[in-house]
């Protein structure tokens, strides 16, 4: 075992480094860097879901103060839905975005509202934000590689070397010590101001435990893998820059090329309609309802809906719940492309996440970002809570509107809300 | 002038043998082949998709039966972004905005499907785009060919040598700096193959040279950095730990941080948030779909005057398209109002980041050739403003139809029986209004201008890494 002794001595003898003080504290003040713009942007984010909230209501109570029946209630209030920022969300800021977290939707046909999407700034997208995550999975090998490929060239070349290994009582036991207190000190450097941050943000004690074992574990990684390159027989001739190439080389892998081929091999292996054919096939089947005879619409609409069979008799050209029929008989139509392009997504996502078994960062880049709920599986999660929601809608109108309900606004006070709680549930 | 040359191909020759240089170099190689030829059928693929979408929208718009004209300001229609002939190389933001734009009357839609939301999410650090592997990727290269270029001569005293045979020092400097550069130039190699043959799919020449001369600056300013540093380092060792630091910092870190500050400090609304003063604007404006609304009395009677008419049964046009017609301007007028400015928001926040340019020179040939490529967040703008007059122009032609053909008694009793509603509609050959959609990014020289200030970045660069070269020469003993 190592001893404390011989951490100590190798502490004492780093501290004096002046290249090493400095990474650490270039780590320090990155994590702080990450931590502090993380929280400000998932700050921002509720408190632009607080203010939409209220414009919303608003927004709605006037609409309503107006409508003289459901059919016109439904058609002009809009409903606010959103996927809140975990409370580590700040530090793995992961898909949330590309895909929308907000979104206001109406009775109307379903699949012609939930693609339209308000996301970031596609150039600062495509920059990709510093957070937390990024910090631990793209820079951490590279300040680990920076600090241990040096560690026997390094004390070769200054002369140190022979005396140092006939010094120590055990030459393998002195690597690793001097390994170890590198690598804790920049765990410690990064992680403070992570967990300094994830109290301020009110993180769960599991989710702060796994998310620091991960970083550990990635830290770990690269250590061993660092000693186990510099000890190869093979590669003893190098120097410390030629294996610090060598350690590179790793790192482009994992970091970029297997991410990047695997990604260029998943679009082609999994098939996904265009988003485009979605909304087309959609928007003909709710367009054609005007012009086709009442029983198309009302044929497609009760294979789903069978309880409301003996109420579509129309007293005129235009009732609202025929209107609603051929909305809800338009997704209907759309339903299997729709369908097959949520599965795409899906399984892209499941074999990256085989992929990822064969890149450590990419592991944890994808571990993290699943705890601080921002990777794909939570927003398309909320995608799904935005359509069990607009089924509740439906729901709720379908009984006033078939049954010829007469029009009261208290009746409205009943509509169902969105609430996250929705979602936790499913 | 033949001693830089003897200089540049002995550097070349210790490449050679060494194997690690030519290890790099071939690998490198492979990579940007493989991203240029991957890259280009994708967009290939994605420019013919698009192309066959925004087809089948037009042809099922003027497949159209006879119908209500206002029913086909609400049928709609949908617009598709086709990619320019330089996203082969730089796809840019393409993947991270919407493609497609579903156009109807009194509304403006956000753009749907971005590429990106369908991936395996597994390209938000790197891509296979040729234009990041130029822009993070070959600076790493040239570094781990270039650190020692200096040191070695200088650790096995061939250095003292040379400069005691009265070697002159900018000889020796320029003749490493070459070979670096013939390296650089290798990679640039694929690239510049595919601008060149964007080129002939409809580029303009100017754009496609002014793309290339970008990444050659780029390059320079890299070859020129790894060589300043390993002139200033006694040692290989210390050379490498200090390119390394200084790509870490210029490629990966200020980038990042830069798109961190810009949204931190030009907070962006976002579209749904001004929706909602945007519908407190409009609400002030009328119903356009309710003749009857108080907001349009004024017109009514304005109307009513000129024909000389008493009531709007008289007029000789059908007073609820001349109500559509007046309030779609009025209300687009206040929805480009609203867009111009959030397209304004992003347009600042861009250029945050743009300016981290003086920073870091990743950042400036990367917001240079997204310029140049017309794959930047303008770009994606002036095709939300191309979709929005095609919708405003299908709307309003549509509203004229109603004003002019459809009699204003029959409209107004459309809902009575099946055999009104039939008489209140207008022949399919009206639907022939709508013009074809054919997305083109900036002209060339348009996008070349604007592209100056990152070319002065670049420039200012060059002459920053050319000074520090200079003056790390005295250290050449």
């Amino acid at each position: 075992m190592i001893s404390f002794s011989d951490i100590k001595r190798e502490a004492r003898f780093l501290v004096r480094q002046r290249h090493i003080a400095f990474l650490m504290i270039l780590s320090f003040a990155l994590s702080v860097f990450a931590v502090w713009s993380g929280i400000a942007e998932t700050r921002a984010q509720s408190a632009t879901i607080e203010r939409l909230l209220e414009k919303n209501d608003v927004d709605r109570q006037g609409v309503l103060a107006k409508q003289k029946n459901y059919g016109g209630a439904a058609y002009y209030s809009f409903h606010l839905t959103y996927a809140q920022p975990s409370s580590l969300a700040f530090a793995a800021m992961g898909q949330r975005d590309v895909f929308p977290w907000k979104h206001r939707i109406r009775m109307l046909a379903l699949e012609g509202q939930i693609y339209e999407t308000d996301a970031d700034n596609p150039e600062l997208s495509l920059q990709g934000r510093f957070d937390f995550a990024f910090l631990a999975v793209v820079l951490l090998p590279l300040f680990i590689i920076l600090l241990l490929h040096d560690l026997r060239s390094g004390e070769r070349a200054a002369g140190r070397y022979d005396l140092l290994v006939v010094t120590a009582a055990n030459e393998r036991k002195l690597w690793l010590s001097r390994a170890i207190v590198l690598c804790s000190s920049l765990a410690v450097a990064v992680l403070v101001p992570f967990l300094i941050g994830a109290a301020i943000s009110g993180a769960s004690l599991q989710g702060i435990l796994f998310f620091t074992l991960l970083v550990l574990a990635h830290i770990a990684f690269w250590m061993l893998l660092s000693l186990y390159i510099g000890k190869l027989k093979s590669l003893s001739a190098l120097s410390s820059a030629q294996l610090a190439s060598v350690l590179l080389a790793f790192w482009l892998s994992f970091a970029v090329l297997i991410p990047v081929g695997s990604d260029t091999i998943i679009d082609e292996v999994v098939e996904s309609p265009s988003g485009g054919q979605i909304v087309l096939t959609q928007r003909e089947a709710v367009n054609d309802a005007w012009d086709l005879p009442f029983s198309a619409t009302w044929d497609e609409f009760l294979k789903t809906h069978p309880e409301w069979a003996d109420k579509t008799n129309m007293n005129s050209q235009f009732e609202w719940k025929w209107y609603y029929a051929f909305q809800q008989a338009g997704d209907q139509k759309a339903a299997n492309l729709s369908t097959a392009y949520r599965e795409a997504t899906q399984k892209k996502d499941a074999l990256a996440g085989w992929v990822a078994l064969l890149s450590p960062p990419m592991l944890t880049q994808r571990l993290m970002t699943s705890i601080a709920e921002t990777d794909i599986q939570a927003m398309t999660a909320y995608e799904q809570c935005i359509r069990d929601y607009h089924a509740s809608l439906r729901e709720y109108y379908y009984p006033l509107l078939f049954n010829d309900v007469e029009f009261s606004v208290d009746q409205l006070k009943w509509v169902p809300e969105y609430s996250s709680a929705i979602c936790d549930n499913t | 002038m033949k001693v830089i040359t003897q200089i540049m191909l002995d550097e070349w020759r210790y490449w050679l043998r060494s194997k690690l240089g030519i290890t790099v170099l071939a690998i490198t190689l492979v990579i940007t082949i493989a991203a240029v030829i991957v890259n280009a059928m994708e967009m290939r693929q994605a420019a013919e998709e698009r192309q066959t979408l925004q087809k089948t929208a037009e042809a099922r718009f003027l497949e159209q039966p006879d119908r209500h004209p206002h029913r086909m300001v609400h049928y709609g229609h949908y617009v598709f972004r086709a990619p320019s002939p330089l996203s082969i190389v730089e796809p840019g933001v393409d993947a991270y905005t919407g493609t497609s734009i579903f156009l109807e009357g009194h509304r403006q839609n956000s753009a749907m499907f971005a590429e990106q939301r369908q991936s395996s999410g597994m390209t938000r650090f790197s891509s296979l785009s040729p234009s990041f592997l130029m822009q993070v990727l070959a600076p790493l290269f040239i570094l781990l060919i270039g650190y020692a270029s200096m040191t070695r001569e200088r650790e096995a005293g061939t250095l003292s040598i040379m400069v005691l045979q009265g070697l002159s020092r900018w000889h020796l400097l320029l003749g490493k700096l070459l070979a670096l550069m013939g390296a650089g130039l290798v990679i640039l190699l694929p690239l510049s193959i595919a601008s060149i043959g964007a080129a002939l799919q409809g580029e303009s020449a100017l754009v496609s040279a002014g793309f290339i001369l970008g990444y050659f600056l780029y390059l320079l300013v890299w070859s020129a950095l790894v060589l300043a540093v390993s002139t200033m380092s006694s040692k290989s060792n210390s050379s490498f730990a200090v390119s390394l630091g200084i790509w870490l910092l210029l490629c990966i870190l200020i980038p990042r941080i830069g798109s961190s500050v810009a949204a931190t400090v030009e907070p962006s609304l976002g579209k749904l948030e001004s929706d909602f003063a945007v519908l407190e604007a409009l609400r002030k404006l009328g119903d356009g779909h309710n003749a009857a609304d108080p907001a349009f009395e004024q017109l009514k009677k304005n109307l009513l005057a000129q024909y000389d008419a008493e009531s709007v049964d008289e007029l000789p046009v059908n007073f609820r398209g001349v109500v559509a017609e007046y309030s779609e301007k009025k209300l687009t007028n206040v929805l480009n109002q609203f867009a111009e400015a959030r397209m304004e928001e992003e347009r600042s926040q861009a250029n945050v980041l743009r300016n981290f340019g003086w920073l870091s020179p990743t950042i400036a040939v990367r917001s240079l050739s997204m310029m140049m490529a017309g794959t930047n967040v303008e770009t994606h703008h002036r095709f939300l403003r191309d979709a929005e007059t095609l919708r405003f122009d299908f709307v309003q032609s549509l509203n004229q139809i109603h004003r002019d053909h459809l009699d204003y008694k029959t409209d107004m009793a459309r809902s009575k029986s099946k055999a009104s509603s039939l008489a209140a509609r207008v022949s399919s050959d009206n639907w022939s209004v709508l013009s074809e959609f054919e997305f083109k990014p900036e002209p060339g020289t348009q996008r070349l201008e604007n592209s100056l200030p990152y070319i002065a970045q670049l420039l200012l660069w060059c002459v920053l890494v050319m000074v520090m070269l200079k003056y790390t020469m005295r250290r050449v003993q």
